[in-house]
C-alpha cells in the first residue's frame, strides 16, 4: 500500500500545486474580493476598522485595490478589541459561535492565547492544509504514523487518516523517548511529528541506542515550533538517517512546509495571500524585492470562521514566487527570525542566530537549549539562560566561562549566564509547540 | 474552497479499514489492538448517547482536555460533540497547559468540561478556587484522580476514563462509569483487578486481559436505564494515574 516516493504521483492535487502563477493570482483576486465583502458584512472588527479608514467593499475590485486600501492588522489590534468589547474572538468572528465546529488557540506563551475559530467536516483546518505536504513527504494510504505529542491546534489524527494513514497511539511527549524508540521498532511507522525537546532527549539516547536502525522505517519526520540549528539538522539527517521536514506557521493562516528539495517553506497560496513588506514607523509601507527580508503579511483565503486579513505576522522572511525544484509554483519563504527578537544591548544589536552558534559550539550545550531573558528589547546587559548536559559537564563554572567568551566573540557582548540542566530548562515549556527563545523572567 | 477540495480528493483514496492501533497498559505490560472505522463509528454513537443523557445539546459549548495519544477515545468524543452540534474548545490534559484550560473556561463559558486531569487541577488551583470555577459548569467529566478533588470542593464531577482500550463514562446517576456492553466485556476477579475482553463484534481479538487497575464492576440495570456494566475504580494510583 505504501506509496513510492519516486514515482510520478508526487503531487496530491497536481492542478493546484503546479498551477501557473497568473492563474493562481486570478484565483486569489477573486477570493480576496469576495472575502472583503464577507468580512465587512459579518465581522465587527473589520467593519469598525475599515469604516475608520474610509474603506468599503465596493472600493475593492482587484488585488491592487485591496493592497492600496485595506489597512494592516496586528495581534495587538485584535487583543485591544478583545479587551475593549469582551469578545474572546476579538471581533474577527464572521459566524455565530454556535456555527463553529471547534476552537483551538495559540500557545499563549507570551500572553493570553488567541483563539482560532474552526469550521470543518472531515478534519480540522490546520492539519487539512498539511495533507499535500504529508503526501509530498511520502505518506500514503496504509502507512502508519505515530500520534503527535499534543492537541495544541486540535486533534491531528483526522488529517493523517484522511490520507489513509493508521495512527498508532504512543505518548510522544517529553520523557517518553525510550517508548517511542520501542514503538518505532515494533510498528515501523512511516511518519513521526517531532518537536525540539524530543530531539534533545533523543540525542541523549543516541549514545546507547542505534537510532538509525530505529528510525529506518520512516519516510520522513516533521519538525516545527522553532528552526532547527545547522548542527541539529545534520545530526538528524546524517546520524539518525531521518529525512526531516521543517515547517513553520504561515502567519497563523496555516502552515508552510519544506518539500523534498528542502529549499524554503511552501505557502499554499490558494489558502493564503502572502505579502512581504517593510512597514515604517508612520505606517507607510513598500514591497521588498524578492532578494530582501521583509515582514510576512498574510490574508486567509480559506477561512469562513474568522479570517485574518492583511495580518502582520512579525515574521521576517524572504519570499519568492520562483518555481521550486519540486515543480510547484506556490511561493516559498525563508524565515530569518521574528521582529522584536533582536536585542539591543547598550545599543549593540544581538540576534538569536549568533548566540545559537556560540551555544552549539560547546559540547556540553550542543543541543542549543537557551533563552534570552529580558523585559524589554533595549537592555543594559545580555542575560542568557542556558541548558547543559550534566552527563558531559564536569565543571559548570568552567563551561560558563568558556561559553561566555564564545558568546562575546560572536556578538561583541559579554553575557550574564544562568546555567541550568537541559532537563530543568525544557521543563519550563508551556506548549507542545514552542520552546520560547525570548522570555521575560 | 481549498481545504474542501483537498478533502474531496482524499475521499477518493483507497483507504484501509483501520483507523488506529490502540496501545494500552495491562497488568503484564503494554499491548495493542486494532480499531476500525466501523468500530469508531459505533463508539462515537455510544458516546453521543451518553453525552445526550447528560443534557448536552445543539448550541452549547464544551471544553475537551486531552493528549495526542488519546485519539482512540478523543476522536469518538469529538465525533459525538459534532453530532450533537456542540462547539468544543481543546487544550492539553498535561498540567503545564492549565492556563489555556483556564482561558478557555473563562472565555467560552462551556456547558461541559470533558477530560479534566488532576495535573490540570493542580495547576489551576494555584490561581483559582476550583469550586468557584467548576460548580457552575453543568457537566464536568473528569479523569479518575481528578474526580475526588472536584467532589471535595463541591463540584458534581462524573468520571471519564480509559479502561484498557475501552472508554468508561459515568451517567448522571454517578454510580459507576458505564462501558459499552455491546462492544466490551468487563469484569472483576478475585485479585481485585479489572479485566477487559473484546466483544464478538470487534475485529481485533482481545481475550480477557487483566488491566492492573483495582476496581469493581456493577452489573444490572442502572437507574439511568442503561444495561451497560459500570466500572467503579478503586485506586487512583493505577496505571492510569499518569495525566489522570
Amino acid at each position: 500500500m505504501g506509496g513510492d516516493r519516486d514515482t510520478g504521483d508526487r503531487y496530491f492535487e497536481p492542478q493546484v500545486e503546479t498551477m501557473p502563477r497568473d492563474q493562481l493570482r486570478a484565483r486569489q483576486e477573486e477570493r480576496v474580493v469576495e472575502l472583503v465583502e464577507y468580512a465587512y458584512g459579518n465581522s465587527a472588527f473589520y467593519r469598525e476598522l475599515w469604516d475608520e479608514h474610509g474603506v468599503h467593499p465596493r472600493d475593492i475590485r482587484s488585488l491592487q485595490d485591496f493592497r492600496a486600501r485595506i489597512p494592516f492588522i496586528t495581534k495587538g489590534m485584535v487583543r485591544a478589541h478583545r479587551a475593549r468589547t469582551g469578545d474572546p474572538f476579538g471581533g474577527l468572528l464572521c459566524v455565530p459561535v454556535e456555527g463553529l465546529t471547534s476552537v483551538s488557540s495559540s500557545s499563549g506563551t507570551t500572553g493570553d492565547p488567541e483563539f482560532f475559530a474552526e469550521i470543518w467536516e472531515d478534519a480540522p483546518p490546520l492539519v487539512t492544509a498539511q495533507v499535500r505536504d504529508l503526501w509530498e513527504l511520502g505518506l500514503r494510504p496504509g502507512d502508519r504514523v505515530l500520534s503527535p505529542p499534543g492537541t495544541f491546534r486540535n486533534l491531528m489524527d483526522p488529517g493523517y487518516q484522511a490520507l489513509g494513514a493508521v495512527v498508532i497511539e504512543v505518548d510522544t511527549w517529553l520523557g517518553k523517548m525510550n517508548e517511542v524508540v520501542e514503538a518505532l521498532r515494533t510498528y515501523r511507522p512511516a511518519y513521526l511529528q517531532m518537536m525540539y525537546p524530543q530531539m534533545v532527549e533523543l540525542e541523549h539516547l543516541a549514545e546507547k541506542t542505534d537510532l538509525k536502525e530505529a528510525f529506518s522505517s520512516l519516510k520522513g519526520a516533521s519538525c516545527a515550533g522553532q528552526p532547527l540549528s545547522r548542527k541539529m539538522r545534520e545530526r538528524i539527517r546524517d546520524d539518525w538517517g531521518i529525512d526531516v521536514y521543517e515547517y513553520t506557521s504561515a502567519a497563523d493562516t496555516g502552515t508552510a512546509w519544506e518539500c523534498r528539495e528542502h529549499d524554503g517553506f511552501h505557502l499554499w497560496e490558494d489558502t493564503v495571500f502572502a505579502e512581504c513588506v517593510e512597514v515604517d514607523e508612520q505606517g507607510g509601507w513598500r514591497d521588498v524585492p524578492e532578494t530582501d527580508l521583509g515582514e510576512l503579511v498574510a490574508t486567509d483565503l480559506d477561512n469562513r470562521a474568522a479570517p485574518l486579513i492583511r495580518y502582520r505576522s512579525e515574521d521576517l522572511v524572504r519570499l519568492s514566487g520562483d518555481r521550486c525544484g519540486c515543480g510547484r509554483t506556490h511561493a516559498r519563504m525563508w524565515v530569518a527570525g521574528r521582529r522584536g527578537d533582536e536585542t539591543l544591548v547598550q545599543g549593540r544589536s544581538v540576534v538569536l542566530r549568533d548566540i545559537w552558534l556560540a551555544v552549539e559550539d560547546q559540547p556540553e550545550t550542543a543541543s542549543g537549549v537557551f533563552q534570552i531573558v529580558r523585559d524589554r528589547r533595549e537592555v543594559d546587559e545580555l542575560r542568557l539562560r542556558v541548558g547543559y548536559d550534566p552527563g558531559l559537564t564536569a565543571d559548570v563554572d568552567a563551561l560558563a566561562g568558556r561559553l561566555g567568551e564564545a558568546v562575546r566573540e560572536r556578538t561583541g557582548v559579554k553575557p550574564v549566564l544562568d546555567m541550568r540542566t537541559e532537563e530543568d530548562l525544557l521543563k519550563t515549556m508551556t506548549s507542545v509547540a514552542k520552546f520560547p527563545r525570548v522570555v521575560k523572567s | 474552497m481549498a481545504r474542501a477540495d483537498t478533502l474531496a480528493r482524499a475521499r477518493t483514496l483507497d483507504r484501509p479499514e483501520l483507523a488506529y492501533l490502540v496501545r494500552f497498559p495491562t497488568a503484564d505490560g503494554m499491548r495493542d489492538m486494532e480499531l476500525t472505522w466501523a468500530e469508531l463509528a459505533r463508539d462515537t454513537d455510544w458516546v453521543t448517547a451518553r453525552l445526550r443523557e447528560h443534557g448536552l445539546a445543539a448550541g452549547q459549548r464544551a471544553l475537551l482536555t486531552t493528549s495526542g495519544f488519546e485519539g482512540f477515545w478523543g476522536h469518538a468524543v469529538i465525533g459525538a460533540l459534532r453530532k450533537l452540534k456542540v462547539t468544543y474548545g481543546i487544550a492539553e490534559a498535561m498540567g503545564w497547559d492549565h492556563r489555556r484550560t483556564s482561558v478557555f473556561h473563562r472565555e467560552l463559558d462551556p456547558h461541559a468540561v470533558i477530560g479534566l486531569s488532576a495535573e490540570t487541577l493542580e495547576g489551576l488551583a494555584g490561581a483559582a478556587d476550583l469550586g468557584d470555577m467548576f460548580r457552575s459548569t453543568s457537566l464536568v467529566l473528569a479523569r479518575p484522580a481528578a474526580v475526588p478533588i472536584l467532589r471535595g470542593v463541591g463540584v458534581s464531577a462524573s468520571l471519564i476514563s480509559a479502561v484498557g482500550p475501552a472508554l468508561a463514562l459515568e451517567c448522571p446517576e454517578r454510580c459507576g462509569a458505564h462501558v459499552n456492553g455491546a462492544e466490551w466485556r468487563v469484569c472483576e476477579r478475585e485479585d481485585g483487578q479489572l479485566y477487559v475482553a473484546a466483544g464478538e463484534g470487534r475485529a481485533s481479538l482481545l481475550p480477557e486481559t487483566p488491566l492492573g487497575i483495582a476496581g469493581r464492576v456493577a452489573t444490572g440495570r442502572c437507574a439511568c436505564g442503561s444495561e451497560d456494566p459500570r466500572v467503579l475504580l478503586g485506586d487512583a494510583d493505577s496505571p492510569y494515574s499518569a495525566r489522570s
